[in-house]
C-alpha cells in the first residue's frame, strides 16, 4: 500500500548529484525495480529528472510516490556559488560572520587561512535595536531604525561590484532565541520593501544559544534559498505537465522526507539531502545480509560519503560544517564526505608526490576519458589504463569512453613522477584508497569502534570498483554490493520515513518546575510536528519520542535525555531527573547530590514510518559463465587474464573467484585474486578475502 | 597482522589511534561536564596518557600551551612520590609551578591505572582552574611580585584515596578558593575524564593485551623520534639567535629581555636561553615547562601535523633554561603570565630565529598577547559569587604565501572564544560592540592579520577587574620590510563620561597593562583592543588587487592604500577601482628587494679543549617531608624530582648526558656558572 493508503503504483526515487543524476522506478507490487542514470545538468538540474523520467518510459500520472535527494545545495554551499547574501545584525555586531571563534583548525599549521564567510563583509548590516539575555529591550527596535536599514540596503544592492546577480537576505539579532520580535518585525519590513528578495530569519532557521553559529546556519540557508526555490519550481512545472497529480517530497538531512514545496522555505534541513538516502539503504542491505555494524562507502563522480551504522543505529548530529569553522547547525545524519571519486585529478605537487583529489573534473569537462576536453588525469583514468573499467561498456555503452585518452593522460602525469604508466595509474588507485581508507578509520578507530567486526557497504557508481582494496586496508569483513550500487541514494529515497524534529530552548530548574506550562510547551511542540508531518505528506499514526537536554545547574553542554510517555506530572517530572542522574553516573562515574539540574531544552521527534518496499527475489538458474576475458591490471605491472561477467546473469547459483570483473549499467565490481564472490536472494553480492 | 606485533605498522597506527581516541574523549567527557565556560567553551585543558615509566604515549592538548609542561609534571611526579605510594582508585592533584607546572591556575590530576593488579601507566589531566584564591579575582594577579600571592599552591596530595574522597584536602582547597562552586564542579569534570579514560584502557588492554601494548607504544616513540629528528633535518644546519623581551605599560616602560641561541645541528635542536634576563619581580616568568612548550610548539609548526606527539617526538630537542632567569622561574618567583604571555612570545623568537634559516617557512610576529582580562563579583540576578577569566583574538603574522589570519587565539591556545550571548547570560557585563579593526594589521607584501575591539558595559552595581596585556607599547614586528602590527589597547569609560581613557588616567594604575582589582560600577564601559599580526615583505609590493580587496571590505582604509601600500584607488559611480598609471608613478621609485635572506653560523662542535664529565653517581634526593622546595638541573634547568646525577666536581644534573652536555658545550661558551643555585 502506499504511503497514503492509495492504490498499488510505481514509487519513484531520484537522486540527483553533482556528476550522475539516478532515477529508480519499483512496481509495488512486484518489487520489480527499473533504474536510469543520466548525466546531471548541474545548470539547470530538472532537465536530467526530467529526461530520466522520459527515457524511464513511466507515465508520472501512475506514480503513486515520487521522493527527491538532492546535492544541489551541498555542492552550491561547498563551491561558494550559492546566493550573494545581506547580513543584517544588530549594530555592532556586524563583525560576528568575520569574528568566528577564533581557534584555528591544525595546533601547528602556519599555512592554514581562516575560510571567509558566506558573506562579503561590505554586505554585514547592522540595526539599531538590541534585547538582552532575558528577553528585554535594551534598545528598542524604532521605525526611523527599520527606513534606515532599508535605505543601507538599497544601497548595497546599487553596488555592482559584488557577484552574483542572486540575492537573499539573512537576519540575525543577538538573542533571537529569547524573543524574536524584533527579529520578525524587520523581517516583515522587508518583505514588503524587497517582496522578490528571500528572507532568512535565525529565530526559524535555528533558534540556538551562540550568535555566530546561528549566523553562519542562517547565512547558509539565505544562500541557497534562490537556487533551490527554482530548481523545485522548475522541477514541479515540469512533473505537473507530465501528467504528475501527487504531491512529492525531498529528503532531509536528517534522513526523513519532507513535502517539497516546503523544502524551499526552509532549505537548510535539506543540505545533506543526497547523502541521507545512501545511508539508509546502506543500513537495510546491511540488515538483510544480516550485519548491523556496517560502514557505507559512496563513491561517485566528484567525492565520497562515508557513515557508519553501529549495532543498527544511524547517529545523528547537529554539528557539520561547510568547511572548518563555518558551522550549519541543523540536524543531520552523521558522515563523512571527502573530495575522492571517479573524477579525483592526479596532480604532482610541489614536494615532488602524487596527489589524488580533491579538486574533480566533476562531469563537465569530466575525466579525460570522456573526450570533452578535460586534460588531467583522474581515477576513472587510470581505471581505464588499468582495464578495471571497460570503456565501450561504461553506462551501458551509452558514454563510451576513449582510452586513448585516458591513457594519454595518465602517460603526462607518469613523465612528472618519472614511472611507467601502468606504475601511475596503480599510484593513482592506490592513493585514492588510502585516502578513503583513512577517512573510514576516523569515523570508527577513532572512536573505539573497530572496523574488524563491521561490513562495507560499497555503492556510488565508483565504490565497487574500489571497495575490495579499502576493505583489505582497514580490515573489514564482508564487502556487500547492492544491486544498481550507482543508485543506491536513489533507492534509499523509497526506504525514508517521514520525520519532522523540534525543539524549544528555555531554562527550567528543577527546584522550580513549571509543570503545567512545560507540558503545554511539550504538546505543542508535539503538535507542530505532527502537523508539520501532515504537510509533509503523512496521514497516519506518527512515533513520537520526546527527550530534554539536561545539565546540572551551571554546566554548559547537556546529556539528552528521553521523557517518559504521558503527560508532564510530578511523578514523569521525577522519572525524567532519576534518568539524567542514572545516565550521568554511568557515563561519568559520579553524581552530584542535592544539585539543582536544568532542563535547556525540549526536543520532539515525529516519524511517520513510510512502508518499505522489498526487491524481488531472483529466478533460479544454473551457474553463470563469463561474457568475455580481457588483460587486467591488480597489484603489479604484469596484466591478468580476467574473466568479465554481466551483473545481471549472476544468481545464488554462482561462486565466483578473483581475478573477475562485474559489470552493469551503472557501476563496476572488481573481484581481486584471492576473493570469492557470492549472490544473496535479492541480488546483494557478498567479497571475502579467502 | 604480523608476527612481531611491535613491527606491524597496521598495530601501530591502530593502536596510536586507539590511545589518541582514549585522549579525546577525556577531552569531550571534560568539555560536557565542566562548570566554566574555559572548559566547555574554551577547553583550556590537554589529557594525557603516560606509561609506568611516566612516558607520554598520547594526548590530545587542546590548548597547546600544555604541549610541554604535559611531559614534565607527570613524569616528575611520578618520581618525586613514586610508584609505591599510589593505590588503585587514587586521584592527585597538584599545580605547583616549581614542580613542573605552568603556572598556578593550571592543576593536574593524575589517575594510575592497574589491570589484573600490575601497573600499567597513568591517565592524566591538565586544566586551568578559572578561581584559585590569591590577591585578585580570577586567579589571575596581575600585579603579583610572589607565588604566595597568586593562590592557593598545593604540592602532589591525594584528593581521592582506594575510591574514598580525601576530605581534608577538599576542605582546604574549597576554603582558599573564591567560587569553591565551580572549583568543586570543575576538578569533578576533572576527575570523570580520568575515570572515564580508565574505563577506556582497561578496553584497550583487554583487546590488545598488556604485553603488546607496552611493546608497540615503545616502538610508536621511537618512531615519532625517527621522523621527527627527519623534519628537523629540513632546517638546515646553523646556530641562529634571536632576542624580544617583554614590556610593562608604564612610563617608561619597563622590559625584560628573552634571548635565544637556536642550534640545529642534523635532526637535532638545542634552544639555549642561557643570556636571558634575570628573574624578574612580576608575573612574566615562566616556569621551565612554559619555556620548553613554547619552544616545541614553534617547532611543532615546522614538522608535519602527522608525525605522533608521544614522547619521542620531543627527544631531539633540547631545552636550556637557567633557573632564576625570566625563562625559568624559582621559589618565590611569581609566574601567572608566562603561561599566557611569555609563551607567545617565545614562540615568536623560535620563529625568528629560523626566519633566518628557512625565510618562506615563517610569519612575522603574532598579535602575542592573550589580552587576559578576568572579572568577578555577585550576580545581581542569582545572588551568586562569579568569575570570569576572558581572553582574545589577536592578528597573526604574515606569511610568505598568505596574509596572517585576523582575531585568531594566541600560538599557545587554541581555544574557541565564549560568544557574546552565553558570556552576557552568565555575567553581569553585557556587550556593546565586536568587530574589526580597520588598519591594524601590519602593512606588507602579505599583510598582517587584524586585531579587534570589544566593548564591555557593567550591569551591575559593580565588578571587579584585573587586567593582563603585553604588546601595548612595543608593536608586533614584521619580516623582510613588513610593517609592525597595531598595538593592543585596554581602555575603560567611566559612566557619564565622554571618551575612552587609559586605565592608568581613570583609576591611577602605574601600568596600563597589568592592573589588578579595580572596582568598576554601573554603566562603566571597557574596551579591549587587540593587536594586529606584522606584515611580511614590503607593502609597496603587494598585489594592488589584495590593496583594492582590502579596502572594498574594509581591512584597510583608502588613505592606508595610498600612504602605505602606494596604490592609488579612485572613485568612479561609486565604485572603487586601481589608478594603474598613478600607482606605477608612486611606487615606481621604489627598490625591489625581497629583503630575504638567510643567515647561518656552523653550529658549534664540541670545542677541542672540552673537559670531559670526571666521574659521578648517583643519589637520592632527602628531605623533610614538609619541604615543597625543588633542586634544578644545573645544565638544562630542569627540576630534579628524586634522583640526582652529582658529577665529580660537585656539580647535580639531572642525567649524565647533562653532565656530559655542561662540560662539552656550557663550559666553553659561557665558562664556569655563578648563579646563586649552585653550591
Amino acid at each position: 500500500m502506499g504511503r497514503d493508503g492509495a492504490v498499488l503504483g510505481v514509487r519513484i526515487g531520484i537522486d540527483t548529484g553533482g556528476t550522475f543524476t539516478d532515477l529508480v522506478v519499483m512496481d509495488e507490487a512486484s518489487g520489480q525495480v527499473d533504474v536510469v542514470k543520466l548525466p546531471s545538468t548541474p545548470d539547470l538540474p530538472s532537465r536530467a529528472i526530467l529526461a530520466a523520467l522520459e527515457q524511464a518510459g513511466i507515465d508520472p500520472a501512475n506514480a503513486t510516490y515520487l521522493v527527491l535527494g538532492t546535492t544541489v545545495a551541498v555542492n552550491a554551499l561547498l563551491q561558494r556559488r550559492g546566493a550573494r547574501v545581506i547580513y543584517i545584525t544588530t549594530e555592532g555586531f556586524e563583525d560576528v560572520p568575520f569574528l568566528q571563534r577564533v581557534d584555528r583548525k591544525f595546533h601547528y599549521d602556519l599555512d592554514w587561512e581562516r575560510p571567509l564567510p558566506l558573506v562579503a563583509r561590505r554586505d554585514c548590516l547592522g540595526t539599531q535595536e538590541r534585547i538582552n539575555y532575558r528577553g528585554e529591550t535594551v534598545t528598542p527596535l524604532t521605525s526611523d531604525g527599520i527606513e534606515n536599514l532599508v535605505g543601507a540596503i538599497r544601497e548595497r544592492l546599487a553596488d555592482a561590484e559584488v557577484e552574483p546577480a542572486d540575492v537573499a537576505i539573512a537576519l540575525n539579532f543577538l538573542f533571537s532565541f529569547v524573543r524574536p520580535d524584533h527579529e520578525a518585525n524587520v523581517r516583515e519590513a522587508l518583505t514588503e520593501a524587497f517582496p522578490k528578495i528571500p528572507i532568512s530569519a535565525s529565530h526559524e532557521v535555528a533558534p540556538i544559544w551562540r550568535e555566530y553559529e546561528r549566523a553562519s546556519t542562517t547565512i547558509a540557508d539565505a544562500a541557497v534559498k534562490p537556487l533551490l526555490s527554482r530548481f523545485i519550481g522548475a522541477l514541479d512545472y515540469g512533473l505537473r505537465e507530465r501528467g504528475f497529480t501527487r504531491s512529492w517530497s525531498v529528503m532531509k538531512s536528517n534522513g526523513g522526507q519532507m513535502l517539497a514545496e516546503t523544502a524551499g522555505e526552509r532549505p537548510v534541513q535539506t543540505v545533506l539531502s543526497g547523502l541521507s538516502g545512501g545511508i539508509i539503504a546502506g543500513q537495510a542491505f546491511g540488515a538483510e545480509a544480516g550485519a548491523s555494524n556496517v560502514i557505507t562507502f559512496d563513491m561517485g563522480g566528484t567525492s565520497t560519503d562515508v557513515g557508519v551504522v553501529a549495532d543498527n543505529r544511524i547517529r545523528y548530529t547537529t554539528a557539520w560544517e561547510i568547511e572548518f569553522g563555518l558551522p550549519v547547525a541543523a540536524p543531520f545524519i552523521e558522515m563523512t564526505t571527502m573530495g575522492a571519486g571517479g573524477g579525483s585529478i592526479a596532480r604532482v605537487n610541489k614536494g615532488g608526490l602524487l596527489q589524488v583529489g580533491p579538486q574533480s573534473a566533476g562531469a563537465v569537462p569530466g575525466p579525460a576519458c570522456y573526450a570533452q576536453g578535460g586534460q588531467e588525469a583522474t581515477v576513472t583514468d587510470a581505471n581505464v589504463v588499468l582495464g578495471r573499467l571497460n570503456p565501450y561498456n561504461f553506462l551501458g555503452g551509452d558514454l563510451p569512453l576513449d582510452a586513448d585518452l585516458a591513457f594519454k593522460a595518465i602517460e603526462r602525469t607518469a613523465r612528472e613522477v618519472g614511472i611507467p604508466p601502468v606504475d601511475a595509474a596503480l599510484a593513482v588507485v592506490e592513493i585514492a584508497v588510502e585516502n578513503i581508507a583513512e577517512a573510514m578509520r576516523l569515523l570508527t578507530v577513532q572512536r573505539g569502534l573497530d572496523p574488524r567486526v563491521f561490513s562495507l557497504v560499497a555503492f556510488g557508481g565508483a565504490g565497487p570498483l574500489h571497495a575490495a582494496a579499502i576493505a583489505r586496508v582497514i580490515g573489514t569483513r564482508a564487502t556487500l554490493i547492492p544491486p544498481h550500487p550507482g543508485l543506491c541514494s536513489a533507492f534509499g529515497t523509497l526506504l525514508a520515513d517521514i520525520r519532522v524534529d523540534k525543539t524549544w530552548t528555555h531554562l527550567v530548574r528543577s527546584d522550580a518546575p513549571d509543570l503545567a506550562e512545560l507540558d503545554s510547551r511539550l504538546n505543542a511542540l508535539v503538535q507542530e510536528a505532527v502537523a508539520d508531518l501532515g504537510r509533509e505528506g503523512f496521514g497516519g499514526e506518527a512515533a513520537i519520542r520526546r527527550s530534554a537536554n539536561m545539565r546540572y545547574l551551571g554546566q554548559n553542554y547537556e546529556e539528552e535525555i528521553p521523557i517518559p510517555d504521558g503527560a508532564l506530572t510530578q511523578g514523569t517530572w521525577q522519572r525524567l531527573i532519576d534518568g539524567f542522574e542514572q545516565h550521568y553516573e554511568a557515563e561519568y562515574g559520579y553524581r552530584i547530590s542535592n544539585e539543582v539540574i536544568e532542563v535547556v531544552q525540549l526536543n520532539v521527534s515525529a516519524v511517520g514510518e513510510a512502508s518499505k518496499p522489498q526487491l524481488s527475489t531472483l529466478p533460479e538458474r544454473p551457474p553463470t559463465a563469463a561474457r568475455a576475458q580481457r588483460r587486467v591490471y591488480f597489484d603489479s605491472r604484469e596484466p591478468a587474464a580476467c574473466p568479465i561477467y554481466e551483473r545481471g546473469d549472476l544468481s545464488p547459483a554462482d561462486v565466483i573467484q578473483g581475478p573477475a570483473v562485474i559489470e552493469e549499467l551503472d557501476s563496476t565490481t572488481l573481484v581481486h585474486p584471492g576473493q570469492t564472490l557470492t549472490v544473496g536472494p535479492r541480488g546483494l553480492a557478498s567479497l571475502v578475502w579467502a | 597482522m604480523g608476527t612481531d606485533p611491535a613491527r606491524d605498522l597496521v598495530t601501530q597506527t591502530v593502536l596510536y589511534n586507539r590511545l589518541v581516541g582514549v585522549c579525546r574523549e577525556m577531552g569531550t567527557t571534560m568539555m560536557r561536564t565542566a562548570y566554566s565556560p574555559i572548559f566547555s567553551e574554551s577547553r583550556d585543558f590537554s589529557c594525557v596518557l603516560f606509561d609506568r615509566e611516566g612516558r607520554m604515549l598520547a594526548q590530545t592538548e587542546f590548548c597547546p600551551a600544555q604541549v610541554g609542561a604535559i611531559r614534565f609534571v607527570v613524569k616528575w611526579l611520578i618520581a618525586e612520590l613514586g610508584e609505591d605510594a599510589m593505590k588503585p582508585g587514587d586521584v592527585i592533584v597538584h599545580n605547583d609551578p616549581y614542580r613542573g607546572g605552568v603556572h598556578m591556575p593550571e592543576h593536574v590530576v593524575i589517575k594510575p591505572v592497574y589491570y589484573d593488579g600490575e601497573l600499567f601507566g597513568y591517565v592524566a589531566n591538565i586544566a586551568h582552574l578559572v578561581e584559585i584564591g590569591g590577591m585578585a579575582v580570577g586567579g589571575f594577579a596581575a600585579t603579583a611580585t610572589e607565588v604566595y600571592q597568586e593562590g592557593l599552591r598545593l604540592p602532589p596530595v591525594w584528593l581521592i584515596r582506594e575510591g574514598e574522597y580525601n576530605h581534608d584536602v577538599w576542605r582546604v582547597i574549597m576554603s582558599n578558593h573564591r567560587a569553591p562552586r565551580y572549583s568543586w564542579g570543575d576538578l569533578h569534570a576533572m576527575i570523570a575524564s580520568l575515570t572515564v579514560a580508565e574505563r577506556r584502557c582497561h578496553e584497550l588492554l583487554d583487546a590488545f593485551g598488556l604485553e603488546t601494548v607496552r611493546q608497540v607504544s615503545s616502538a610508536l616513540m621511537d618512531h615519532a623520534e625517527r621522523w621527527m629528528r627527519n623534519e628537523i633535518r629540513s632546517i638546515p644546519d646553523g646556530e641562529y639567535e634571536f632576542a624580544d623581551h617583554m614590556e610593562d605599560a608604564r612610563d617608561p616602560p619597563a622590559r625584560d629581555w628573552i634571548r635565544l641561541r637556536l642550534i640545529v645541528n642534523d635532526g637535532e635542536i638545542v634552544a639555549d636561553f642561557t643570556e636571558s634576563d634575570p628573574q624578574a619581580a612580576h608575573v612574566l616568568n615562566c616556569t621551565y615547562g612554559v619555556t620548553a612548550s613554547g619552544v616545541y610548539n614553534a617547532i611543532f609548526h615546522f614538522a608535519d601535523n602527522d608525525v605522533p606527539h608521544n614522547d619521542g617526538a620531543y627527544r631531539p630537542i633540547t631545552v636550556i633554561a637557567r633557573p632564576g632567569s625570566i625563562v625559568n622561574v624559582i621559589h618565590p618567583g611569581a609566574s601567572v603570565g608566562g603561561n599566557t604571555e611569555t609563551h607567545p612570545r617565545i614562540w615568536g623568537i623560535v620563529m625568528g630565529a629560523l626566519a633566518q634559516a628557512v625565510p618562506d617557512r615563517v610569519s612575522a610576529a603574532t598579535g602575542g598577547t592573550s589580552c587576559n582580562f578576568l572579572f568577578g563579583g555577585t550576580h545581581p540576578d542569582s545572588g551568586h559569587y562569579y568569575v570570569h577569566y576572558h581572553f582574545d583574538g589577536v592578528g597573526w603574522g604574515g606569511r610568505a604565501a598568505a596574509d596572517g589570519n585576523s582575531h585568531q587565539v594566541v600560538p599557545n591556545g587554541n581555544c574557541p572564544a565564549t560568544p557574546v550571548e552565553i558570556f552576557e547570560t552568565r555575567y553581569p557585563f553585557m556587550a556593546r560592540a565586536y568587530r574589526l579593526r580597520t588598519d591594524s594589521g601590519g602593512a606588507g607584501t602579505q599583510r598582517g592579520g587584524l586585531g579587534s575591539d570589544r566593548i564591555l558595559e557593567v550591569r551591575a552595581p559593580s565588578i571587579t577587574v584585573s587586567a593582563l596585556f603585553d604588546r601595548m607599547v612595543s608593536r608586533p614586528w614584521g619580516l623582510y620590510g613588513g610593517h609592525t602590527g597595531d598595538p593592543s589597547r585596554l581602555l575603560v569609560r567611566p559612566a557619564g563620561t565622554p571618551t575612552f581613557q587609559t586605565f592608568g588616567e581613570a583609576f591611577g594604575t602605574n601600568s596600563n597593562s597589568r592592573i589588578a582589582n579595580i572596582e568598576l560600577r554601573e554603566g562603566d564601559e571597557v574596551l579591549i583592543g587587540s593587536p594586529g599580526g606584522g606584515g611580511y615583505g614590503a607593502p609597496e609590493q603587494r598585489d594592488p588587487e589584495h590593496v583594492l580587496r582590502d579596502v572594498r571590505e574594509g581591512f584597510v582604509s583608502v588613505l592606508a592604500a595610498r600612504d602605505v601600500y602606494r596604490v592609488v584607488l579612485d572613485e568612479i559611480d561609486g565604485q572603487l577601482l586601481i589608478d594603474g598609471a598613478g600607482t606605477e608613478a608612486l611606487r615606481g621609485a621604489l627598490a625591489h628587494d625581497s629583503g630575504l635572506e638567510r643567515i647561518a653560523r656552523d653550529p658549534l662542535r664540541p670545542s677541542a679543549d672540552a673537559q670531559p664529565p670526571q666521574g659521578g653517581r648517583w643519589e637520592r634526593l632527602t628531605g623533610d617531608w614538609w619541604q615543597t622546595d625543588v633542586t634544578n638541573c644545573e645544565f638544562c634547568g630542569q627540576v630534579i624530582p628524586s634522583d640526582i646525577w652529582r658529577a665529580g666536581d660537585g656539580h647535580q644534573f639531572c642525567s649524565p648526558d647533562c653532565d656530559a652536555r655542561y662540560r662539552t658545550y656550557w663550559l666553553p661558551r659561557y665558562g664556569q656558572r655563578t648563579d646563586a643555585r649552585v653550591q
